[in-house]
């Protein structure tokens, strides 16, 4: 016995602790590591946006004009060039990654937290609140998204606001769903029951046995989310029904700049390479979760 | 999301007929997909004698009448025949499907009609086509959409078989560009029998085209009509003339450049400008009867005693703007810088007028006399031309007037601005094409609920020029009215718009300003 | 099974009810339709004379309660733009629609299932890590973003694909790859994970064993198996496409369905918003409950849900 023990590491004999694996398990993950780096990389441009903007987004220089980026011939002034009414466009990129990402954040969180209330009470309560709460999220399916936000914005005037709000009370289905299986299978947990059995009040066991327990499932979603959210914002733009000009989105970037398509592909090419890389970004962070908290689940 | 129960739902939800009608949908969409991959390529070109146009509005409906686009005009024109035409190019009032005419009084029109034109049916024109066409539109029952256009006649009497008396509702002076330009003769036994839904899908008129096929908003084929008289219009020189609606500018530049299209127009200046560059099109440039202005609510609508109810804050921002600049870069071609409240070349317009020139210093002084040292913060409502709006914005930005700008479809801004919520609109009018000065100043200038003046003077002396018979009388009352406008500075009036045309280079066609697309003007090099 | 039908039945209709009440009550708030259907230019008593001529001025009960009786005898009303019938407006556009859909559904199903099949056999090789690829990619891309794209290249820089209209077949190739890629994802990974999940079944072992084809085993018994929930899912994303071809039909101008949806929200044509709205709430409704249907009568298990 002495003898093995001496010959062993701690490690060897308790193995990695969980958190090793972890670290491991995220690091070693690529579409992980490159989504949270993207990411992170556009959350720091649009936090210092004020900073590292050459110019101010919103200034027009109607006598110049459309100027092409500097790997185009333009000039260093203007790195990315000029937008139709001689704005920079590389400012306008960087406090448009504001938009994007404000949209995608605030969506998630307004749709997160109608969604998660009514799956964690479905499942949690189940029975008639069940069925109402089933019953709410097939009439949400049963609705064209697209359609009724178009429709929603065209009546009350598109701004930020006003899409924040029409996508976070729209897009909260998938929440609901996956909460409310989620919760489900916890609520018939032991400590779930042992703790309702003691007494405990509804919002405790919510929130120190069930919410701690569903929040890998919450997280991912909230990704797939943030991503759904900020291209729908961008289709809406595009179809003139997003946020409201001169507002720097980048979706409205790209029907701006669709004008001169065919004449100036790089107006759309641009605005267009963010919004990707944005949404790519975080659609591999979220998969990258999913493995990674839950490597069975990976599908 | 695989998980059974969000799959609930169902067909019952679909009630009987409505299921039968989805059927009938899936198995149309299964039959029209077979078609689609038979169907061959159509062509048109001038080996083909087929002109393929662009446009870029749904049209509602073909019947004059019931539509209130451009495109319904285009189509108009080229259907449809009017009593007397003006001449694009000289103005004048020349007989067309009337002879001759004459004032009886101030409010009787008499007309000698022209013997021997037929309507595309075959059915002939005569005195009791005119009466009918005129007692049918007139009467608001029957919801012609665009009432000003016909509600200035009270009604139409038969003479004789060729002889006709319009009776006006007052004295109208403007009566002969109405019935050169809106108002056109229906057939009155197929009118009578298909209405206006049936005339909408199957057009029967007198013009040079007539119309072998409706698509209801998304397709038309017009055929030259052999038989037309000896008119005006000249007779069609191009055998078809194929349209299809392609809401997007920027499709229909890509479809003539790979060579589908033949002719578009209201291209952008931009695009313009670069297909000129390429030099495989012909781009002709010609200004439009519309113009752009601000309004600014002065009467305190939306806010009893806001910026706008002073002059000196008008006047600030009408030096704010500068209109040469945004003229040159942005809208460019015929278009010009505007001073008064109309199109400079409609009877009774004059730009004799105080004008404001580009002074932002002097601006940002008249805002401090108002009391205004600091600015102030307004929505900018606008519902097209979201560039000029953002220009607009960002100069009045410069001088401390802090303007967002809020884009609303045009009814819903037209509605938010009847209802007195609009502080602040960019806005445009084309007046319908009628060279006259009562069809812009005296529509928003006389007391309507999108007249935020309330000018008893300018109203009053709108109300003389609109009534008098006295041509030199009506100009002078124009000019008053539109001197005070400007002085006010109720409006800031901005430019004026111009349209591009573009086409291939095997067609031939010059624009006219009133941006009427005249099919029969066209012809093949 | 009956029952079950039944109840699914009865859960639709009430779905139903619910989504007609909400289009019809969302757009009673878009304000005075009167000055939609006047247009540009008209004056306001030719507004006044079209709200009268309308019954705009009733209570909303009284417009709701006529306008579902009548919807559902397939009568939506008259269109307050075309002045036509908004049942034979929708059906002349719906026909571009559905032919769209099926056809991108069909080119998401041929390109999705053949990469989640190869995934499958080698997981984690280069052919899985390019299909998951794929499938990412084309969950980040923006549609219109991607349809301008495709504009320019197969359009305007190479002159082989028309970028609009639908006169010919080929003008629905771009609308196909652009609308059908975005579902090709989902489907390519529930195929991948429904063969993993078969491979590594029994009977595949004991067919294995028994010295069947690779081929054979592949597609003769585990895809039959892997593909009853691919086929549930296309349903689905069946219904979902219908509504989300919006955006692609306003790109490539084909006057279908989402395009007339669009254009109606900007002219505040309510009869054929709201009609639209319904239509496509039904098709979808239709589409999951048929793949329920399909579901339950696969697997019993199911019929409890």
């Amino acid at each position: 016995m002495m003898s093995i023990a001496l010959t062993l590491t701690p490690e060897e004999i308790v193995g990695p602790s969980p958190m090793q694996m972890l670290r491991k398990r995220v690091f070693g993950h690529r579409g992980l590591m490159f989504g949270s780096v993207v990411l992170i990389v556009v959350f720091l441009l649009a936090l210092f946006a004020p900073l590292l903007a050459t110019h101010d987004p919103f200034a027009q220089d109607l006598t110049a004009r459309m100027r092409p980026p500097v790997f185009l011939g333009g000039s260093w002034d203007h790195i990315l060039g000029t937008d139709q009414l001689g704005r920079d466009f590389l400012s306008r990129l960087l406090y448009g990654a504001r938009i994007s990402l404000t949209i995608g954040f605030v969506t998630a969180i307004i749709s997160g937290v109608i969604g998660t209330t009514m799956g964690v009470a479905a499942g949690y309560f189940g029975g008639r609140t069940d069925t109402i709460v089933t019953f709410l999220i097939t009439t949400r399916l049963a609705m064209p998204v697209v359609l009724v936000a178009l429709a929603v914005v065209a009546i009350f005037g598109g701004s930020l606001q006003v899409v924040i709000l029409v996508l976070g009370f729209l897009l909260w289905d998938r929440f609901a769903v996956v909460m409310r299986a989620a919760t489900r299978q916890i609520v018939s947990r032991e400590y779930v029951t042992a703790a309702r059995a003691i007494g405990c009040s509804v919002p405790r066991i919510v929130l120190s046995e069930i919410l701690p327990n569903v929040a890998n499932s919450l997280i991912i979603v909230v990704t797939l989310e943030m991503a759904h959210a900020i291209l729908l914002e961008a289709a809406l733009s595009f179809l003139g029904l997003g946020v409201q000009p001169p507002t720097p989105s980048w979706g409205l970037m790209v029907s701006e700049g669709k004008q001169m398509m065919l004449f100036n592909p790089w107006m759309i090419t641009i605005p267009g390479i963010a919004l990707f890389a944005l949404v790519l970004a975080i659609n591999l962070l979220g998969d990258g979760l999913r493995d990674v908290t839950a490597p069975e689940n990976r599908n | 999301m695989s998980d059974g129960i969000f799959r609930a739902a169902g067909v019952a939800t679909m009630t009987r007929s409505a299921a039968v009608m989805s059927h009938k949908y899936a198995r149309a969409g299964l039959v029209a997909l077979g078609i689609a991959l038979a169907s061959s390529s159509a062509y048109a070109d001038k080996a083909s004698d087929t002109l393929s146009v662009a446009f870029t509005k749904e049209l509602e409906s073909v019947d004059s009448y019931f539509n209130s686009a451009r495109e319904g005009v285009v189509l108009q024109r080229a259907i449809w025949d009017g009593l007397i035409y003006r001449d694009p190019k000289t103005s004048e009032y020349i007989g067309n499907l009337a002879t001759s005419w004459k004032w009886v009084d101030d409010t009787t029109l008499e007309l000698e009609l022209r013997k021997g034109v037929k309507f595309h049916n075959g059915e002939d024109f005569d005195a009791d086509d005119v009466v009918y066409t005129i007692e049918f539109v007139t009467n608001p029952a029957n919801g012609a959409k665009t009432q000003r256009n016909v509600n200035w006649m009270k009604n139409a009497e038969k003479v004789d078989q060729y002889t006709v008396r319009i009776h006006t509702a007052g004295p109208f002076p403007a009566a002969l560009e109405f019935l050169s330009g809106p108002v056109s003769m229906y057939p009155n036994e197929y009118y009578a029998k298909v209405g206006p839904s049936g005339m909408g899908v199957e057009p029967v008129g007198t013009g040079p085209y007539k119309v072998v096929k409706v698509e209801p908003g998304k397709h038309f084929v017009l055929e030259a009509n052999e038989n037309y008289f000896d008119g005006p219009k000249s007779k069609a020189k191009i055998g078809k003339i194929d349209i299809r609606t392609i809401p997007d500018i920027n499709t229909q530049l890509a479809e003539l450049m790979s060579g589908s299209i033949d002719f578009i127009w209201q291209l952008p200046a931009d695009q313009a400008e670069q297909l000129a560059l390429m030099d495989k099109f012909t781009v002709a440039n010609e200004s439009t009867m519309r113009i752009g202005y601000l309004t600014m609510d002065a009467i305190g609508h939306s806010k009893a005693g806001g910026p706008f109810s002073h002059q000196k804050v008008r006047q600030a921002v009408s030096h704010a703007v500068d209109r040469q600049t945004i003229v040159d870069s942005l809208l460019k071609g015929a278009s010009k810088v505007v001073h008064s409240a109309c199109f400079p070349s409609q009877f009774g317009c004059t730009g004799d007028v105080a004008t404001y020139d580009y002074n932002p210093e002097k601006a940002k002084q008249l805002l401090v006399e108002a009391g205004y040292p600091d600015g102030f913060t307004v929505d900018l409502y606008a519902y097209r031309d979201p560039n000029y709006a953002q220009a607009i914005s960002s100069y009045l930005t410069a001088v401390g007037i802090k303007a967002n700008v809020r884009m609303l479809q045009y009814s819903a801004l037209r509605e938010q601005q009847m209802k007195g919520e609009v502080p602040f609109s960019l806005q445009s009018w084309a007046s319908y094409s009628v060279n006259d000065a009562s069809a812009i100043v005296s529509e928003f200038f006389k007391f309507g609920a999108l007249d935020e003046a309330h000018d008893e003077e300018v109203k009053g002396w709108l109300d003389v020029a609109d009534s008098s018979t006295d041509p030199e009388k009506r100009k002078e009352y124009y000019a008053k009215a539109l001197n005070k406008i400007a002085e006010q500075a109720y409006w800031l009036p901005l430019f004026s718009y111009n349209a591009n045309y573009i086409f291939t280079k095997e067609v031939s066609y010059q624009p006219t300003p009133d941006e009427v697309l005249r099919f029969v003007e066209m012809s093949w090099n | 099974m009956l029952v079950f039908a039944f109840k699914r039945l009865g859960l639709a209709i009430l779905v139903a009810l619910t989504v007609s009440v909400l289009s019809f009550g969302l757009l009673f708030l878009s304000g005075d339709p009167a000055t939609a259907v006047a247009g540009e230019g008209a004056t306001e008593t030719d507004i006044e004379a079209i709200s009268a001529f309308y019954g705009f001025d009733r209570p909303f009960i009284v417009q709701y309660g006529e306008w579902l009786w009548n919807a559902m005898r397939g009568d939506f009303g008259q269109s307050y733009y075309f002045q036509i019938p908004v049942a034979s407006l929708i059906a002349d556009r719906l026909t571009i629609t559905m032919t769209l859909g099926v056809c991108a559904i069909i080119f998401a199903l041929v390109i999705a299932i053949p990469l989640g099949v190869a995934a499958a056999v080698r997981p984690n090789s280069i052919v899985d890590r390019t299909a998951l690829f794929v499938s990412v990619l084309g969950q980040a891309m923006p549609s219109f973003w991607f349809g301008l794209l495709l504009i320019v290249l197969f359009s305007i820089k190479l002159g082989w694909l028309a970028p609009s209209g639908t006169q010919n077949w080929h003008n629905f190739i771009m609308p196909t790859v652009v609308l059908g890629y975005y579902a090709m994802p989902a489907i390519m990974r529930l195929t991948r994970a429904g063969m993993l999940e078969v491979l590594h079944a029994d009977y595949i072992r004991t067919a294995r064993a028994k010295g069947a084809g690779e081929w054979r085993v592949l597609f003769k018994h585990a895809l039959r198996n892997a593909i009853i929930p691919v086929v549930s899912l296309a349903a689905v994303q069946m219904g979902f496409m219908l509504g989300g071809s919006i955006v692609v039909e306003s790109i490539f101008a084909l006057h279908g369905a989402g395009y007339l949806a669009w254009e109606s929200i900007a002219r505040n044509d309510l009869p054929t918003v709201q009609a639209l709205i319904l239509i496509f709430s039904m098709f979808y409704i239709a589409f999951t409950f048929l793949s329920d249907l399909l579901n339950a009568w696969l697997d019993p298990r199911m019929r409890v849900a």
